[in-house]
């Protein structure tokens, strides 16, 4: 993140709440939220992958909606709820997503499952109760390219069953 | 210590990642932030072939936060480029650049916006050079040459059948390789039908997620490097060979991968960073797009003609192919898929008289190399499509040909390997009947969409060539154990199955054992995670290397108390002697008393050499690949939609079902990419679709409506408990059963992949009016 010619006005600040905390933060105008979320507060789980919006493997979830956040700015965040992977599991406890993908071998590389579970906690937040065919078109949004996909789908379609 | 009721081997246990992985927490090399951690960025070449002039970079070199930038002139490197076969690619460029994406130079600054931002100040002075994109163009008379001297390169040494061509003039050719038994001219003299066709397959790209990355730091004498790559030990030696210093002083770390697929098979970033530790005495990161690492390495085009000769009665008598590799601007592993595909092209058909000659070559393209498959998936698109194609001249049913000609379990697919270890036909029933082979839906809307149904059986020889891996087992002072092997976790599962195979062979309970982290100064030496070769050979490493470790216990245990080793059990996780029953921990402390200790088990497997072998070592074991496709067909648009897929493959021995069927779903979905949309495309030598909003992957909304996979246990492995490799096996069939059953919808041979809306409605124009498509 350059700094070159930034001024103490150019800076932003930013409240906001994430994974459930209050949040204060300063940032610059064009950094991008992904950069924010993996450098400035050190959360790795959200990875970078295509860069350009297409992919999913960047998800996490803003007011509850999934983005892409190698594709907005970091100052988008201010006085919204951003969740991130690591604010999914409650300290040792799992959410029903969680422990789904790993009981029906939602994930292999493990790159995309991140991005992945967040999308799947938003299509069931908005739908508790999807088709199979509702899942496949909801999560299109994500590309995965190790676990051929219907793998996924099951995952889901178990989570269902305890949420 | 609990009581292992049923056998762990053959258990979903959870995967031993699964916590890390859903939580987010599990460390990707791109995750490792060192103090001091500089960021390196490449400067590429746009032109596809040019000669260097001039480079001049003082002016980045100056700039505010710019630590060094990597030229030819000062690459600190004792020599200055690597290659798995041919030392063929530079670490930056010397005289010239070979492809639009070839590397000319590097940054390394304090932050990635810097590095960027000092690329744009290094003048490059190019003179452009007549280019080669196709295999055609290369090897015409007179064409430019993409490499002017030959290369240090790797002699291959093959058995009985199998020969390397030298080409007398300075060719583009890389690597003749060619096979041959009986006399294939005679044989198609006599046959009473011949075939000839042509296949094509475009250049693809594996897409991992994670894309190609490493950090090197270095000390002044040792250098460490995490990376994602699948091969920790090859690239030790090749940055060792490259920087002049011992193998002792390279340590490579490997955390989790985000997929490989074989394009992390090899130095990729790791020189670069290399080279910009050495300059500036930082840790040095070096990290691609995902654009970029479209522009590093993709799996090769293909050309690959076939002619059978026939009887009558539908037996195969003879085959002659001849592949064409189009491996780029630097060779990789495309030497050894050329050669993977030669041998593999004929298929796993009783043919008695065979000829085949496979060629690399270069051209000014992203240079190629290693991709799931490794070469089967080419030739079996075109042998499976083939053997429909002689089925419909000879009017006999697709299934009824291959069950005459197939080999049987126990056959032999080349003199001197090892024989067909697992029933062809037998999977083939399965999914034909699994698909309602019989039946045929009629036509749908009018007529205009036609279904149909097709199949396809094809193997490749798994396992690797001349593979060889050790591991080792300790058992520690209070009874658990640590496991240590150099296969690379990349999403197989490999890390959990071989902790189950030591879970049996202690009889410990797999929370007791800790698999170590993938560390070259402490793992032993594994030659590379590709082939399907981990299960098999790792496994039988990490099994010897259990089973020593339960050895040393129990005589450990013997002598400890006085007894024959024979009275020495290991069972349920404890040491039984006669009446005692005691703990691993109590024998450590009978044995060591007060002082702590551990026990070294140390296992080690290799694939023998054969000269009767044409590639000079024995086939570890067929991983197979067998597939039956419904499709619908659109014949006003082209499109094809993939309705239902039913996989088979031999797993031996599922150690962790779950996970085999993983492998094989993905592998699948690599094969519907490879059919129905992957395809990398190029004008005048510039990659026009370097991200996946071009370069269409395969997602959710392509899953057909049903999808099955069988896995068949057959028992035949050489790996644990009977157990094969797996992975790649579900790739192969696909691609032709879809251009099968697309044939048996519309009447349409496709020879080109994928089949894209266009491509199969200009195939539909062209058949018009009614012709023999077998000439289109």
């Amino acid at each position: 993140m350059s700094r070159e010619g930034l001024t103490h006005d150019s800076m932003i600040a930013v409240h906001f709440r994430l994974n459930g905390q209050e949040c204060h933060e300063i940032v610059t105008p064009n950094e991008l939220l992904i950069d924010f979320i993996r450098n400035r507060l050190g959360l790795a789980g959200t990875k970078r992958s295509c860069d350009i919006e297409v992919c999913g493997v960047c998800t996490v979830l803003l007011n509850g909606k999934a983005v892409s956040s190698c594709s907005m700015f970091a100052f988008e965040v201010n006085g919204k709820e951003l969740l991130t992977i690591e604010g999914l599991a409650k300290r040792d406890k799992l959410h029903p997503i969680q422990s789904s993908f790993i009981e029906f071998g939602g994930f292999q590389c493990g790159f995309c499952t991140p991005g992945m579970i967040l999308l799947a906690k938003a299509l069931l937040d908005e739908n508790p109760n999807p088709t199979r065919e509702e899942i496949q078109e909801y999560m299109d949004a994500n590309i995965c390219r190790c676990t051929g996909y219907q793998m996924i789908v099951e995952s889901i379609l178990d989570a269902v069953g305890k949420m | 210590m609990k009581k292992l009721v049923t056998s762990i081997v053959g258990q979903n246990l959870h995967r031993i990642d699964s916590q890390e992985k859903v939580t987010g927490r599990g460390i990707y090399t791109g995750d490792i932030k060192l103090p001091g951690m500089l960021y390196g960025k490449v400067l590429r070449s746009p032109l596809p072939h040019a000669r260097i002039r001039r480079i001049a970079a003082q002016e980045a070199a100056s700039m505010s936060g710019v630590l060094a930038v990597l030229t030819r002139e000062n690459l600190p490197m004792v020599f200055p480029s690597y290659g798995s076969y041919v030392k063929d690619q530079p670490i930056v460029a010397l005289e010239k650049v070979r492809y639009s994406g070839d590397v000319v130079a590097a940054v390394a600054a304090t932050e990635e916006q810097i590095a960027e931002e000092a690329l744009k100040r290094i003048e490059v002075d190019y003179e452009e050079l007549p280019a080669v994109y196709t295999v055609e163009e290369s090897l015409a008379t007179g064409a430019p040459l993409v490499h002017e001297k030959p290369h240090e390169h790797r002699e291959p040494s093959y058995g009985r059948g199998a020969t390397h061509l030298i080409h007398e003039e300075t060719t583009n050719i890389c690597l003749h390789f060619r096979y041959q038994r009986g006399d294939v001219d005679k044989s198609l003299r006599e046959a009473d039908y011949i075939f000839e066709e042509t296949f094509l397959l475009p250049g693809a790209a594996h897409c991992p997620l994670e894309p190609h990355v490493s950090v090197c730091s270095f000390d002044g004498d040792n250098f460490t490097i995490w990376s994602s790559t699948q091969t920790p030990f090859p690239l030790r030696q090749e940055l060792a060979r490259i920087s002049g210093v011992s193998l002792n002083r390279i340590r490579v770390i490997v955390p989790y991968v985000g997929g490989g697929f074989g394009s992390k098979s090899g130095i990729r970033t790791e020189a670069l960073a290399l080279a910009l530790s050495k300059l500036v005495r930082r840790p040095v990161q070096v990290s691609f797009s995902a654009e970029e690492t479209f522009k590093t390495i993709c799996q090769p085009q293909a050309k690959v003609r076939i002619k059978s000769g026939v009887m009558q009665d539908g037996t195969f008598v003879s085959r002659q192919c001849e592949l064409f590799v189009n491996v780029g601007a630097y060779a990789n592993s495309g030497p050894m898929v050329a050669e993977k595909a030669g041998y593999r092209a004929h298929g796993p058909y009783r043919i008695s008289n065979v000829l085949t000659d496979a060629y690399c070559v270069y051209t000014n393209t992203v240079p190629g190399g290693a991709f799931r498959g490794f070469g089967a998936p080419q030739v079996a698109f075109a042998y499976e499509s083939h053997l429909d194609t002689i089925a419909h001249g000879l009017k006999v049913d697709p299934l009824k040909l291959r069950m005459k000609n197939l080999l049987g379990k126990g056959q032999d697919y080349a003199a001197g390997d090892t024989p067909m270890d697992c029933d062809l036909k037998a999977g083939l029933r399965q999914v034909a009947k699994a698909i309602e082979w019989g039946k045929r839906d009629s036509g749908l809307k009018g007529g205009k969409v036609k279904r149909g149904k097709g199949l396809a059986c094809a193997v490749k020889d798994g396992g690797g060539t001349g593979k060889l891996a050790h591991s080792m087992v300790k058992i520690l002072g209070d009874g658990s154990a640590l496991l240590y092997f150099g296969s690379v976790e990349m999403g197989q599962g490999i890390r959990t199955a071989l902790l189950q195979v030591v879970a049996k062979e202690l009889t410990l309970p797999p929370e007791r054992i800790h698999v170590a982290e993938l560390d070259t100064q402490n793992t032993p030496f594994d030659k590379g995670t590709n082939a399907s070769s981990a299960m098999s050979v790792m496994g039988q490493a990490v099994l010897r290397a259990a089973r020593d470790a339960r050895g040393q216990l129990i005589s450990t245990a013997a002598s400890a108390l006085g007894v024959g080793e024979a009275a020495v059990q290991v069972k349920d996780g404890m040491v039984v002697v006669q009446e005692r029953i005691l703990s691993f921990h109590e024998v450590m402390r009978l044995c060591f008393s007060d002082t702590e200790s551990e026990i070294v088990g140390k296992g080690f497997f290799k694939i023998p050499r054969s000269e009767e072998v044409p590639l000079g070592y024995i086939s570890l074991f067929w991983e197979i690949g067998i597939g039956a496709a419904e499709v619908e067909v659109d014949e006003m648009t082209g499109e094809v939609r993939l309705l239902r897929y039913v996989s088979l493959t031999d797993a031996g021995k599922m150690i962790n079902p779950l996970q085999c069927r993983g492998q094989d779903e993905g592998a699948v979905l690599f094969g519907i990419g490879q059919g129905l949309f992957e395809e990398l495309v190029y004008e005048e030598g510039q990659l026009v679709n370097p991200t996946i909003v071009d370069y269409r992957l395969p997602s959710f909304r392509d899953l057909p409506q049903s999808f099955i996979t069988r896995i068949l246990v057959e028992a035949g492995g050489p790996g644990p408990y009977g157990a094969k490799g797996l992975g790649e096996g579900g790739t192969l069939a696909v691609a032709p059963a879809i251009c099968n059953a697309v044939f048996d919808a519309i009447g349409v041979r496709m020879r080109k992949i994928p089949l894209k809306g266009e491509r199969v409605w200009r195939a539909i124009i062209r058949a018009l009016p009614t012709q023999d498509s077998d000439h289109s």
